[in-house]
């Protein structure tokens, strides 16, 4: 009989209207490897963040070795044994690799009020020196060392003192292979001293061979647990796909027809570390879909058709112009525009109105002799809100005040202002709900009824199918399927070219 | 095999110059050789006006009250903060220092400034932390009010010159070995928190990510009003230093303090830009130096105030950014 060392009850988790995990209860043994996988957005790392204090739960509870949780930092979480290694950086600059490794934790060298530095580099370093890290030196600025390296000084902060639950969320793609090598061996090390591991990643042959069990997770619930020794990746994509598709929103066309002019040709586009030799071109009409994990350089593609990547190579040619997009001033003035999936920072300015955010890009445009006038203002922003049915008090309302969903309204509502031929949209539906998604999908059909052309990358495998004419699959950043649009075409299908 | 031992000898000491390029030891060689290279410069342009023995030992009294000031200010610069109120700060601690001083002597020089100084700097911490709002425009308000009370205090004293105040009976900072002393004392500190308190890790942390740091379990209202007491502090000695060389202090109005704000500000621009070596406190008193090595030998040169600005802020601006250098496309606030 194995031993339950924690266990989740019912625990939901709501981001405003978004509701993120949904009434999860999952046990977790002690000593096991325990695989979490999921598509995008399926809530794995909402539901690891809320056991490790960084976000707090909506409802349900934790229970550790049969005691309720009531966790609200990492701090917290680290003194009941419980850890994480985050998919972000997760280590600070300016501190130098001994002060990250015991940051909120310096009690044990302090003496009054006085920090024993050299008994903690000293200790750091032993540690260091105990995980195979010798070449990084514990009073060294991390600032010096590099993302891997970094990755792994956040591997030793989360093990170091042999917490009862580690989580690791999709962390082995920051590293190289021997890094990953590293970590694995840090994981059989945890095993083996009957510690638990929570595994999140999206390569299932990964997870495969180094899990016990592995849960599914889909629209923030439970799914399935199962051993891994009696499943195969096949399996697993069954059960992280297996819903019938809902097509009530999305086209019901499928002749596939797009005009032979092309818009937009790309040609061996690259950014380091990102991705490299993307090629193809996008026709009039056209809603061509990009897919892939979320790391697969998919991303950042859209930012670099923009203009808005540095260190790009390689061309993105307006035949028709005969003109040639490097930089985001001159895509906008081809009539190129572009949502970002980080809505809050890149596409909308929160702290402006709605008015201003929609204006934003026209101003141009709209300008008399270089003067601008208030009412022309308010009417041009006020049509394409309305146009856009942004739900607002007017549109002198702060955007900080809109849903998600009304946000990306905004940005749609300023671009279709300047009446951009071009359209990249990066995540368009990413956190909105189904009626506001509804009207986007509608609103790209009549864009593309009009000629518009519209390069929609998406994480959402459905979308994806649904709406494009033509679909492109990146992995590690290349693209590795292309896919017509097509009655016959499955979420498997792409997903095989996905993991 | 002679290559393979060369490429293995070859591989080496690359790994040993990348090393010796992310110590303490290459920030040292860089500030100092900066140093050099400004003393030789100047030298061969004016070899008599310039960097005799007697003049260094000046450039070095000058360089140290404004590294005092610098040392303060990287408290809460590190952490995206800033303060307007330093040169009012000044004023007001030195008058206050000055006052003390005809009743209590060196003791009421001493603690006027510091403790006047600390005050200020407590009052500074309370309110940006109370009324939520940025620090650069808490601290252009209370920098006119502290000008104005400033005024107030300089008519307490009826005697001397309108609008000054003098203090010719407490002179010893304003010379070897006094001023040197207070100085070092006051490094010695900085020195001190930053490694061997939690405060510097927690003011670096709060800087580098306040999110994480708050969930790291850091109270972080708390550091950054430790931040600004431990400035004002700083700020407390520099008033000490900077009433003695000056004899006295005038009590000015409308802003005219803020100048007294931006040669501190210079040295802890070092001690950011040479952070990433571990030398912050060193960097911020050669930084300094060298800013005052440069200001003295275009004085010598008979180069015009407006030029001498220009090149000092030019030459400043270089270090920063080529020690500095941010992944492209980062953003910078």
């Amino acid at each position: 009989m194995k031993e339950v060392v924690l266990r989740s009850e019912k625990i939901n988790k709501h981001f405003g209207i978004t509701h993120a995990v949904k009434d999860v209860t999952l046990e977790f043994y002690r000593g096991e490897i325990h695989g979490l996988i999921g598509e995008n957005g399926s809530g794995k790392s909402t539901y690891c963040s809320m056991l490790s204090g960084i976000h707090s739960i909506t409802s349900g509870r934790f229970l550790l070795e049969g005691q309720e949780l009531n966790i609200k930092s990492l701090v917290e979480a680290n003194l009941h044994g419980i850890s994480i290694v985050v998919q972000e950086m997760g280590t600070l600059s300016g501190l130098t690799v001994a002060e990250n490794i015991f940051l909120g934790r310096e009690d044990k060298f302090m003496h009054g009020f006085i920090k024993d530095t050299a008994l903690m580099n000293k200790e750091t370093q032993q540690l260091l020196d105990s995980y195979g890290l010798k070449r990084i030196n514990a009073s060294t600025v991390i600032d010096n060392y590099s993302f891997e390296d970094r990755k792994l000084i956040e591997i030793v902060k989360a093990t170091y003192f042999e917490p009862l639950v580690v989580t690791i969320d999709e962390t082995t793609t920051a590293l190289s292979q021997n890094g990953r090598e590293e970590l694995f061996a840090i994981i059989n090390r945890l095993k083996e001293s009957n510690k638990t591991v929570i595994f999140i990643s999206h390569d299932l042959s990964e997870v495969l061979a180094h899990t016990d069990r592995i849960s599914v997770l889909r629209d923030g619930e439970l799914v399935k647990t199962v051993n891994s020794n009696e499943v195969d990746a096949d399996d697993l994509k069954r059960l992280m796909v297996g819903r019938e598709l809902d097509k009530r929103y999305y086209r019901t066309d499928y002749d596939g027809r797009v005009s032979e002019e092309v818009v937009l040709k790309v040609t061996d586009l690259r950014v380091p570390d990102e991705f490299e030799h993307i090629s193809f071109e996008l026709h009039k009409g056209e809603i061509l879909g990009v897919g892939g994990l979320s790391e697969c350089g998919m991303h950042e593609l859209g930012k670099a058709i923009f203009g808005g990547s540095y260190d790009r190579t390689g061309i993105v040619q307006l035949p028709q112009k005969n003109a040639y997009i490097n930089t985001i001033p001159e895509a906008i003035r081809h009539g190129i525009a572009y949502t970002s999936k980080d809505r809050d920072n890149e596409s909308v300015v929160l702290a402006n109105t709605i008015g201003d955010n929609i204006t934003l890009p026209s101003l141009d445009l709209l300008a008399n002799k270089r003067v601008l006038r208030k009412k022309k203002l308010q009417a041009f922003a006020q049509e394409h809100a309305d146009r856009m049915s942004v739900r607002m008090t007017g549109i002198k309302q702060y955007v900080f005040d809109l849903s998600g969903g009304n946000k990306q309204k905004v940005v749609l509502a300023r671009w279709l202002g300047r009446n951009s031929d071009i359209l990249i949209f990066d995540s368009p539906t990413r956190g909105i709900d189904v009626k506001v998604k509804a009207d986007i999908y509608a609103l790209m059909s009549e864009l593309k009824d009009q000629g518009k052309s519209i390069i929609m990358i998406s994480e959402e495998i459905l979308e994806l199918i649904g709406m494009s004419d033509r679909i492109l699959i990146m992995k590690n950043g290349q693209i590795n399927g292309s896919f017509m649009r097509n009655e016959a075409l499955g979420e498997e299908d792409l997903i095989a070219k996905m993991v | 095999m002679f290559r393979l031992a060369f490429l293995t000898t070859g591989k080496a000491m690359n790994e040993t110059i990348s090393t010796f390029k992310r110590s303490k030891y290459f920030g040292y060689a860089l500030l100092l050789g900066l140093a050099l290279f400004f003393w030789v410069f100047f030298k061969i342009l004016s070899p008599h006006n310039f960097g005799t023995s007697k003049l260094m030992a000046n450039y070095l009294q000058t360089s140290i009250q404004y590294a005092v000031g610098g040392c303060g200010f990287y408290f809460i610069v590190v952490m995206g903060m800033f303060d307007f109120s330093i040169g009012a700060n000044i004023v007001l601690s030195s008058l206050v220092g000055v006052l003390l001083s005809r009743h209590f002597g060196y003791y009421g020089l001493i603690l006027g400034c510091v403790l006047c100084g600390t005050l200020i700097g407590s009052f500074n911490g309370f309110l940006y932390t109370r009324l939520k709002i940025p620090s650069m425009i808490v601290t252009v308000g209370l920098m006119l009010v502290l000008e104005s009370v400033a005024n107030y205090v300089v008519t307490l004293d009826s005697a001397g010159f309108p609008g000054k105040l003098t203090n010719a009976n407490v002179l010893a900072f304003n010379h070897a070995p006094w001023n040197f002393i207070a100085a070092a004392i006051a490094f010695l500190l900085m020195g001190f928190i930053l490694r061997f308190t939690k405060l510097g890790t927690y003011f670096n942390a709060i800087g580098s990510n306040e999110f994480v740091a708050k969930s790291m379990g850091i109270n972080v209202e708390k550091y950054k009003f430790i931040g600004f007491v431990l400035l004002h502090f700083f700020v407390g000695i520099m008033a000490l230093l900077t009433v003695s060389y000056g004899k006295g202090m005038l009590a000015v109005t409308g802003m005219g303090s803020m100048s007294r704000n931006f040669k501190p500000l210079m040295g802890t621009f070092f001690g950011v830009a040479f952070k990433k070596y571990g030398i912050p406190v060193s960097a911020i008193v050669i930084g300094e130096f060298i800013i005052t090595l440069i200001f003295n030998g275009l004085v010598a040169l008979n180069v015009p105030t407006t030029i001498n600005d220009f090149v000092t802020g030019a030459v400043l601006l270089a270090i920063v950014t080529l020690t500095n250098r941010g992944l492209r496309g980062s953003v910078v606030k």
